[in-house]
């Protein structure tokens, strides 16, 4: 306390500049640099380090690291290091994670030291709480608001669709989280658009994270080791998007032993291989995942309409890692995933090729400069494609449409002392858009389509954020973000008249600068306890968006097109209020929490009344958007168990979305597509005992909102549909169960009874019955499981979209109109197969 | 090619539809004008209200949803032609008796139903002509239209495309997606084709028809392109893409473009048709 009262001592001398705002921001600098290195030459040691799992060399996401005698505690960073820094003297230091048994450890602090830790899972019994924990009240403690942490084996847990865990479908079960529908990965958060969430694959973006049209996610869970999601309160490292950040870290590979995991399932089938390349020192994972519905339909489709259909996805994860010394630490990560759609007409000549699909690699060095700070050097690629080509005849025609990153990334995390975690950093992005290129040719006409339209921009952040422990009670976390977006040449501008013809063009050179936007992103999150185990907390944020989706439909298509901001497309912005209550109750084996939210955007974009996302031949895609605003408001509840037999969420969310744009239904504001009254889930999931795990969701949602014709009209003889007001029809609710059950066969109690079976044969035979081994006949380490997935369990027709239906004629006065629901998917049960040796 | 994906997914995955009773939202009902005025022909107007869905509109007396007695002009600047309600006791028809279409000319289009009065104007453009005209067989004696088009230089034109079997057909036809423009083709000198169209309020007879979407071997066919203007291309674009989105949830719900810009209560074309021929007696044998 008496080093505030010196601050102010010494900020009250201060001379008074011109400026009060400067003065301000002066003030306030100089009294966080005292606050931040005051003590930095007082009697205090750090101790530092990165977490480990000894069984594979893992790092563990979200330890909780505890210095008993001082009650502080600090949780592993994503890269599975920490920080603590304390008086000289003897601790004990008292590891944990949910899962795992707690490591404590006695240490002299004397100087700054580094500590290593590996520590193991848990034999399975989850009912010992007092041997496995979760973070503790982290959740309760830290200032991160709207933020949700599920570990993969959480989530495999779950009951998945077709018996393939995903971790989007997962991610959608929580509050605040919404999904489109059956059919859909597609996610809004707090009222957002899908291109607001910021879905980062070990640090790269991914652009599209949906297979067949939404079906599944791009993530194989076996690849994946950890999923953070932040829907509010963006911290200051992060940005580039309105809505979230879903950072999912991949595994790591095992630098112990090799393993290998598998599994078989109705649609698709996967295979892990990992292991260390130097053991202790360098490992490397590959896994991959192939569908099979063109293999397994390809009988009935040969005699059906849809014959010389096909289409198949698959997708490749690989990572290698390699511990250069106690300081640094390398990484490779990688993904490549392909859809593909087949389709061949031979009679009517006709042949399609439908190919798309996302790319990344990261390069990462962690270096441990001292137990006070850490950085992350990052560089990292990333590249979403969709080409659609079709031949009829002797006509041809191709599509491309895309978008490439070249990214820096540079992360410093110092921790002066125990009261600070400072993080500093920046961010380069170049940006390549090819936003719908079209080329066609007719026998040995080529027809005049321009040249391939190819967008360019450069993306830059720097931020700076402190989370800072106040007092006992009151804790903030203050960051500031710069950016600056720059779309460059070379680019052509097509002006148009009233009537839609290009009057005008304006060319713009390589480099040169098209169109420039800066933006200061303030986010600032601040917690205050009431007690141990409850507190209160606010945030507020900014952030701005430079690219975006622009999508014609109501779900997410491959042939959705990425768009940089131009000088037509503005920034998207938006500003967030968050309030929210928590508390963690019964030793923490409930988190609860109440959230409420406000949130505006501004530069919304969608397509004009009658705009197609057609060619960009002597166009410019933006010419056909317009721009208007939203906004979103709720409270979201949250009751999470995490420790037990059972475990589980209880979610409930009651929000309002708003839009409204000049250009569309009048100008009037309309409810969004994806705007939810009521929204809630359950999860559930039983660990009965080694052998049998059951696991159960139940969702409900207030139905979508949709534009329904409701009225027709007569033209040409013929009647077309008259749409109504924007969004003015509202669905049926939308509402299923799921249920699962796993089986994994105990070998070792097979053999044990195998066991017994000779020793009673040895008995009967007058043998030696006290030297009888059963050894297991192959794969030592072999284990395996059977999960039976049950989809919509009470077969709910939950509706996909609905169309109206004329029949009849309506001059001759016979028409008759009716409305038909289409829904995508009954109740649908599956089985899949899991190994591991 | 949405429709493509869009359809064998649905079929991998077992889809299932249901009829349902809806409840929309109360529906405003608009006044629909469908007019026109071509090259040597009097202005057309047909006058009509939508009609709702699940309202309470008799289907059984489609009449109902005609306009009678509304108040229609036309004029090119000088003269004023008020349009004559043909029969009075159905209305829905009114024809110009002064003014013929002429080239070059801007045609502006009042219609006084009540109180309420709605305007808009056409120009008749300067008319572009086909190459050349022929017929290929797709199966049997049946087949689309080719033609070989220069089309003009300068950008921004558009085009609908009519046709019409001497002695079958009572009115020239334009398919599904009739109107197309110069964006790909400014320019050019290249060959497209067309299917047959429908004959105005005869789609069962079209669909149940043998030869829908073709022509026959032995049909002597008139062609007749017409230009168009920028605004009557978008009302007409866009139409078709209405028809091509039936609560389609791959596509947004396509409003069409009505030349009465912003006015709620109306919604429609007056459409200047530019024309030129071309006709074509396809041979008995290949």
């Amino acid at each position: 306390m008496c080093l505030i009262n010196n601050n102010l001592v010494l900020l009250i001398s201060l001379k008074p500049p011109n400026s009060l705002f400067l003065q301000a921001l002066k003030n306030y600098f100089i009294f966080v640099f005292l606050f931040v290195f005051g003590n930095i030459f007082s009697q205090n040691f750090s101790i530092g380090g990165s977490i480990k799992d000894g069984t594979n060399g893992e790092t563990i996401i979200g330890a909780t690291v505890l210095l008993k005698e001082t009650n502080k505690a600090t949780a592993t960073n994503q890269y599975g290091f920490f920080s603590l820094t304390a008086p000289k003297g003897k601790y004990t230091i008292s590891i944990s994670y949910i899962g795992y048994k707690t490591v404590t450890q006695e240490i002299d602090l004397d100087k700054n030291t580094t500590l290593n830790v590996s520590f193991s899972p848990a034999e399975t019994n989850l009912t010992e709480v007092e041997v496995v924990t979760k973070r503790g009240n982290e959740n309760v403690q830290n200032t991160q608001m709207g933020a949700v942490q599920l570990d993969m084996a959480e989530i495999k847990k779950i009951p998945a669709f077709m018996g393939e865990v995903d971790i989007l479908k997962t991610i959608q079960l929580l509050p605040g989280v919404k999904n489109a529908g059956d059919g859909n990965t597609g996610f809004y958060v707090r009222g957002g658009g899908p291109d607001q969430n910021l879905i980062l694959l070990d640090e790269a973006p991914i652009y599209n994270a949906s297979h067949l049209l939404g079906f599944f996610s791009v993530f194989n869970g076996d690849a994946i080791k950890n999923v953070n999601l932040i829907k509010g309160g963006m911290p200051a490292q992060y940005g580039g998007r309105l809505s979230s950040v879903l950072d999912i870290s991949m595994k790591d590979g095992n630098n112990q032993n090799f393993q290998v995991d598998g599994g078989i399932g109705v649609i698709a089938s996967r295979l892990t291989i990992q292991g260390p390349i130097v053991k202790n020192k360098g490992s490397f994972i590959i896994s991959g995942r192939r569908t099979y519905i063109d293999v397994l339909a390809k009988p009935l489709i040969e005699k059906s309409d849809f014959k010389g259909t096909s289409y198949f996805f698959y997708d490749l994860n690989a990572k290698f890692n390699y511990i250069i010394n106690d300081k640094n630490r390398l990484f490779l990560s990688g993904y490549y995933g392909r859809d593909k759609f087949v389709f061949t007409d031979v009679e009517g000549g006709f042949k399609t090729k439908i190919p798309w699909g996302n790319a990344s690699a990261c390069l990462r060095w962690n270096h441990i400069f001292s137990p006070k700070l850490f950085s992350n050097m990052s560089a990292i690629f990333t590249n979403y494609n969709f080409s659609f080509g079709a031949t009829q005849d002797d006509f041809e025609v191709t599509i491309k449409s895309g978008i490439t990153d070249y990214n820096l990334k540079y992360d410093l995390n110092f921790f002066p002392n125990s009261r600070h975690n400072i993080k500093v950093g920046a961010n380069y992005i170049f940006h390549v858009f090819v936003p719908t290129s079209v080329s066609a040719k007719q026998g040995e006409t080529i027809f005049d389509l321009g040249k391939t339209i190819k967008l360019y921009a450069h993306d830059a952040a720097v931020y700076v954020s402190d989370d800072w422990d106040i007092s006992q009670n009151f804790k903030i976390n203050a960051g500031l973000r710069f950016c600056n977006f720059t779309q460059i040449g070379p680019f052509t501008r097509y002006k148009k008249d009233a009537f839609g013809k290009i009057d005008d063009t304006v060319t713009y050179k390589t480099n040169e600068i098209v169109a420039n936007y800066n933006g200061l992103e303030p986010r600032f999150s601040a917690r205050y306890s009431l007690t141990k185990t409850a507190s209160l907390k606010a945030s507020y944020t900014r952030n701005f968006q430079y690219i975006h989706l622009a999508s014609i439909s109501s779900v997410s298509l491959p042939t959705d097109v990425w768009m940089p901001c131009t000088e037509v497309i503005k920034p998207q912005e938006s500003n967030q209020y968050a309030f929210g209550f928590f508390k963690n109750l019964k030793d923490n084996m409930f988190e609860t929490s109440v959230e409420v939210y406000y949130k505006t955007m501004s530069n919304q974009i969608e397509y004009k009344e009658g705009a197609q996302p057609s060619d960009n031949v002597f166009d410019n895609p933006d010419n056909a958007f317009t721009f208007g605003k939203g906004w979103a408001y709720g409270a979201e509840f949250f009751v999470k168990k995490n420790v037990g037999k059972f475990t589980g969420w209880i979610g409930y969310t009651l929000s309002w979305t708003w839009r409204q744009f000049k250009e569309i239904n009048y100008g009037e504001k309309f409810l969004a597509k994806y705007d939810r009254r009521h929204d809630a889930s359950l999860v559930l999931t039983y660990d009965a005992n080694k052998r049998w795990n059951f696991g159960m969701v139940w969702v409900y949602g207030s139905g979508n909102r949709g534009t329904l014709p409701n009225g027709f009209f007569l033209y040409e003889g013929s009647l077309s549909n008259d749409y109504g007001l924007r969004n003015s029809y509202q669905f049926i609710p939308y509402h299923r169960m799921d249920l699962n059950v796993t089986f994994s066969p105990d070998r070792q109690k097979k053999l044990e009874k195998r066991k017994q079976v000779l020793i009673e044969q040895y008995k009967l035979e007058g043998r030696d019955t006290t030297n009888i081994v059963v050894t297991k006949k192959w794969a030592k380490n072999f284990s395996n499981s059977f999960t039976l997935s049950v989809f919509n369990v009470y077969n709910r027709y939950n509706p996909y979209f609905i169309y109206l239906t004329r029949e009849g004629d309506f001059t001759k006065g016979t028409l008759k109109v009716g409305a038909r629901q289409v829904s995508l998917f009954p109740i649908l049960p599956s089985l899949t197969w899991n190994f591991k040796f | 090619m949405k429709k493509i994906i869009y359809i064998s997914v649905l079929f991998i995955l077992f889809s299932c539809r249901k009829d349902v009773k809806l409840k929309l939202p109360e529906y405003k009902q608009k006044v629909v004008v469908e007019a026109s005025i071509e090259t040597g022909g009097p202005a057309i107007v047909l006058l009509s209200n939508s009609v709702p869905y699940f309202g309470d509109f008799d289907y059984s007396t489609p009449e109902k949803s005609f306009i009678k007695g509304a108040f229609v002009t036309v004029t090119d600047g000088t003269i004023i032609d008020t349009l004559k309600e043909l029969d009075p006791s159905t209305g829905y028809l009114y024809v110009g008796l002064k003014i013929t279409g002429q080239e070059g000319k801007v045609y502006s289009l009042r219609v006084t139903i009540g109180d309420k009065t709605f305007e808009t104007s056409t120009t008749i453009l300067k008319p572009a002509k086909l190459d050349s005209l022929y017929f290929k067989g797709e199966q049997d004696t049946l087949g689309f239209m080719w033609q070989t088009f220069s089309e003009p230089k300068g950008s921004g034109d558009a085009y609908r495309w009519f046709a019409k079997r001497l002695g079958r057909d009572q009115f020239y036809a334009a398919p599904y997606l009739s109107v197309f423009d110069d964006k790909f083709i400014d320019g050019k000198t290249f060959d497209f084709s067309y299917d047959r169209g429908p004959q105005p309020n005869e789609i069962k007879q079209y669909n149940d028809d043998p030869e829908k979407g073709y022509y026959k071997r032995g049909d002597t066919v008139v062609v007749k392109l017409c230009k168009i203007g920028r605004r009557e291309y978008d009302f007409w674009n866009t139409y078709y893409q209405n028809k091509a989105s039936n609560s389609n949830p791959f596509s947004a719900p396509a409003n069409v473009i009505s030349m009465f810009d912003g006015n709620q209560d109306v919604f429609g074309a007056f459409v200047g048709y530019s024309p030129s021929y071309d006709t074509i007696i396809i041979p008995k044998n290949p």
